[in-house]
């Protein structure tokens, strides 16, 4: 029984590492030969599949229900209880991983359920722009603002809008609006 | 004599685009099929933006809050750096003085 083989410690890292990079983070292609090879060599594939298996759902059932570290020590307690569950080394293997992973898998997996456009970026510069004519100036500055847009796995698109001060103080005006409506929703008790 | 300074045309995005309305809606991610407990609020906004000719577009777009304005979310990390509503004010802080 190659039990000893699967314990905890830098392999099951790794492979967490792995399993997250695939299910989460979006870059599959990593394959279950490659995984045993690397991390578990002595390890034969029959055995390696059903204990891959069991990390993924285990990750998954953490990532899905954005597990405290409370309930992340209950469930993980519960696995090291079960019938072909975890060992309490693995439990504390996978503990540390969500606790140091759990932010950036939370950002992914928003991304991924974002099916708009999300905004990656933007920048802006203030232009003064000047009209002589026949001696009358008129003295426009403009903000011209780029909007680095993108959809989830797909190049940026970039909008170019152009502001008078007029409209900047519009735009102003309605962000504030936003930011009283968001301060509203989470001084909500929920 | 006339002196006209046309902001120069940007590489990625050939037009500059005036913006005709801008609506907004505060949403709540509640539970996907790929995460039960997903649970965060965004800001929704849908831009009209005319482009020289006049014609007519409209741009949809989602922030997270830390997106829009980080101190407003206790735990937001300045994972993304957009920072939408300060970068505004800078702006408005901007145009007024020059």
């Amino acid at each position: 029984m190659a039990a000893g083989e699967l314990e905890g410690g830098k392999p099951l890292n790794g492979l967490l590492n792995a399993l997250a990079q695939e299910t989460f983070h979006g870059h599959p292609g990593i394959t279950e030969e490659l995984l045993r090879s690397q991390l578990y060599p002595e390890v034969p594939p029959e055995e390696f599949r059903p204990f891959l298996a069991k990390m993924r759902g285990i990750l998954k059932s953490i990532a899905s229900a954005d597990m405290d570290f409370n309930q992340l020590e209950a469930y993980l307690t519960a696995q090291t209880k079960k019938q072909g569950g975890i060992t309490s080394d693995q439990a504390a293997v996978i503990s540390k991983f969500w606790k140091s992973h759990k932010t950036k898998i939370r950002e992914s997996l928003m991304n991924q359920s974002r099916w708009n456009s999300g905004l990656r970026g933007l920048s802006w510069r203030v232009d003064g722009k000047s009209q002589s004519r026949h001696s009358a100036q008129i003295h426009m500055p403009v903000a011209i603002i780029e909007l680095e847009l993108g959809k989830y796995g797909q190049e940026s698109e970039f909008l170019c809008l152009e502001f008078d001060e007029v409209k900047v103080n519009q735009i102003l005006k309605t962000l504030s609006e936003i930011e009283e409506s968001i301060t509203t929703l989470i001084s909500q008790p929920n | 004599m006339e002196v006209s300074s046309e902001p120069p045309l940007d590489a990625k995005s050939e037009v500059t685009n005036q913006l005709v309305d801008f609506q907004w809606k505060l949403g709540m991610a509640v539970s996907s099929d790929t995460c039960r407990s997903l649970k965060y609020p965004y800001v929704a906004v849908m831009l009209k933006v005319a482009d020289r000719s006049g014609q007519i577009k409209t741009k949809c777009f989602e922030m997270t809050i830390p997106q829009f304005q980080p101190q407003l979310l206790a735990n937001s990390s300045l994972l993304s750096a957009s920072n939408f509503y300060r970068q505004f004010k800078e702006i408005a802080a901007v145009i007024e003085t020059v």
